[in-house]
């Protein structure tokens, strides 16, 4: 217990320091802020094959498919049998391996194997996804431009929501429709409609984003403010 | 103005409510309530469980940790079985961290009644694979069986209450928690069956607010929380049906985000105001 709070108490004290030295780059470009960027860039590197290894790898590949998964009871019963179906894994593996050869001249038809095998499977999943994930929407657009009640009377401001909904819609589609001229027809002296509720989505995404990196700065200030000092002042005390 | 003028302003800003620990009552934010009563309604069996994606890091952790920590609170409460585990690597720490720190809380809230790992919630880390692994995810017919061992290596089949999950049909609810895009439309394409699709709530950055309500427009999500404010007000909900919890530091900071858009709007205001009288005077003079 000792050891996990003397452990919180060190990395928050780091934690404060890294913090700082990052801010620091607003006062201007130092060496102190480059130090900790490079710290940064390479935990999020090693992190990533660690987990790979620890969490799929290991326990989901390598263990099952070398037995290392079954336990023998000094009964001499297993937990689990071996599944020799697991070495079948090999086969997938050493395919993938043919992207090495990426790295010969010779031989970089075989890596390109790998790479269609990749791009087909990630464009199937992609034609799938898109049906998914857009179908319903397009449904959900579909919204009746009058609104009933209950009780049988027009609700006036969900008729007023779903109109402005339809027609910002079409005014958008219109205005990034362009497989006929819009010369001088209907369609192109309506087209600049479009873009005015076009600036409307992106103001609300820039204010997002100013939103979102306020909340980085908050979030800071505050471990800065409360538990950071609250940190210093437990060692110096 | 000297840039490093308004970084101060804005610091200064933002530390004011942080140091004196005063804070407003938060907005109330419908999506939110919406998702409140979602969680309120699930109804868990046997073998049955919330499935929670914590798929963020230290990048977007100021908005994404208090809505993990509110929906999480909100699942313990109404001891409903949770899985956490993640898509993305670095959310790592907080698979470990968030449902611990949960869990001591209520059982420091409540003494005597106790949440613990294995029982309440149990973490199956790192997921990679993406669009891949969550087909495999929605078609496997014994979820303890793929996920197969926890972060600590333990089997799930070692804990009664993950022994035997059985397929996706017994997962009763999906909270994504994220600000990566493309890592939430994953489980909007891929984690259902033809008959078969759990209700999905979502807690989300600021940036993603746009794209998310586009999600909660066409009923693929049942809840959002948008950002710092949706987890606020979530967290006003608990305190609302139970008078312990505790969100002072989460109103607080909300708080200091209410201010901080203030002064940014008063400085854009000013801004512009100089800029128009600057051009007047250039103009005639």
């Amino acid at each position: 217990m000792v050891e996990a709070s003397m452990w919180s108490l060190v990395s928050t004290i780091i934690g404060g320091i890294a913090t700082l030295a990052i801010f620091s780059f607003l006062l201007k470009e130092n060496e102190f802020y480059r130090f900790f960027e490079h710290i940064f860039i390479g935990l999020a590197a090693a992190v990533l094959p660690l987990l790979t290894i620890r969490d799929f790898l290991w326990p989901k590949i390598l263990e099952p498919m070398l037995g290392l998964n079954v336990v023998v009871y000094p009964d001499g019963t297993v937990s689990e049998p071996y599944q020799p179906l697991s070495l079948l894994y090999l086969l997938p593996m050493a395919f993938g391996c043919l992207y090495y050869f990426i790295y010969s001249k010779r031989h970089a038809w075989l890596a390109r194997l790998v790479i269609g095998f990749s791009l087909g499977l990630s464009g199937a999943l992609a034609i799938r996804g898109f049906f998914a994930e857009a179908l319903p929407q397009i449904v959900g657009s579909f919204k009746p431009l009058v609104v009933f009640s209950a009780e049988g009377a027009i609700n006036w401001f969900e008729s007023f929501n779903n109109s402005l909904f339809v027609v910002t819609l079409l005014l958008v589609f219109n205005y990034f429709f362009f497989t006929f001229g819009k010369e001088g027809s209907i369609q192109g002296k309506i087209a600049p409609l479009g873009r005015p509720l076009l600036m409307v989505c992106f103001g609300a995404f820039f204010g997002s984003t100013v939103m979102a990196r306020l909340s980085l700065l908050v979030e800071r200030i505050q471990f800065i403010v409360r538990d950071w000092f609250s940190a210093l002042l437990q060692v110096v005390g | 103005m000297e840039r490093r003028l308004i970084y101060l302003i804005m610091i200064v800003a933002v530390a004011i409510p942080i140091l004196f620990e005063f804070s407003w009552a938060p907005s109330r934010l419908v999506s939110a309530e919406r998702m409140y009563q979602v969680i309120e309604d699930v109804r868990a069996g046997e073998g049955e469980i919330a499935l929670v994606w914590l798929d963020f890091g230290p990048g977007t952790i100021a908005e994404n940790q208090p809505q993990a920590e509110v929906i999480l609170e909100h699942l313990f409460r109404r001891r409903i079985p949770v899985v956490v585990l993640s898509q993305y690597q670095l959310a790592e720490a907080v698979l470990n961290s968030i449902p611990a720190d949960i869990a001591s809380r209520l059982e420091h809230e409540m003494p005597g009644q106790s949440w613990r790992y294995g029982e309440a919630w149990i973490n199956a880390g790192y997921q990679p694979g993406g669009a891949q692994m969550m087909q495999n995810l929605a078609a496997a017919e014994n979820l303890s069986k793929y996920f197969g061992r926890d972060v600590n290596g333990m089997p799930f089949t070692h804990y009664p209450t993950f022994a035997a999950l059985g397929g996706i049909e017994k997962v009763k609810l999906v909270a994504e928690v994220t600000g990566l895009v493309g890592v939430f439309d994953t489980i909007i394409q891929f984690f259902q069956k033809s008959d078969y699709r759990p209700t999905l709530v979502h807690g989300c950055t600021s940036i993603t607010i746009p794209e998310a309500y586009i999600f909660l427009d066409s009923k693929q999500l049942h809840g959002l929380l948008e950002g710092i404010a949706g987890a606020a007000w979530y967290s006003e909900l608990l305190k609302r049906n139970h008078p312990e919890s505790q969100n002072d530091r989460l109103l607080v900071r909300n708080t200091a985000l209410i201010i901080s858009h203030l002064v940014l709007m008063m400085l854009i205001v000013a801004g512009n105001i100089v800029g128009f009288v600057r051009a007047r005077r250039s103009s005639d003079g």
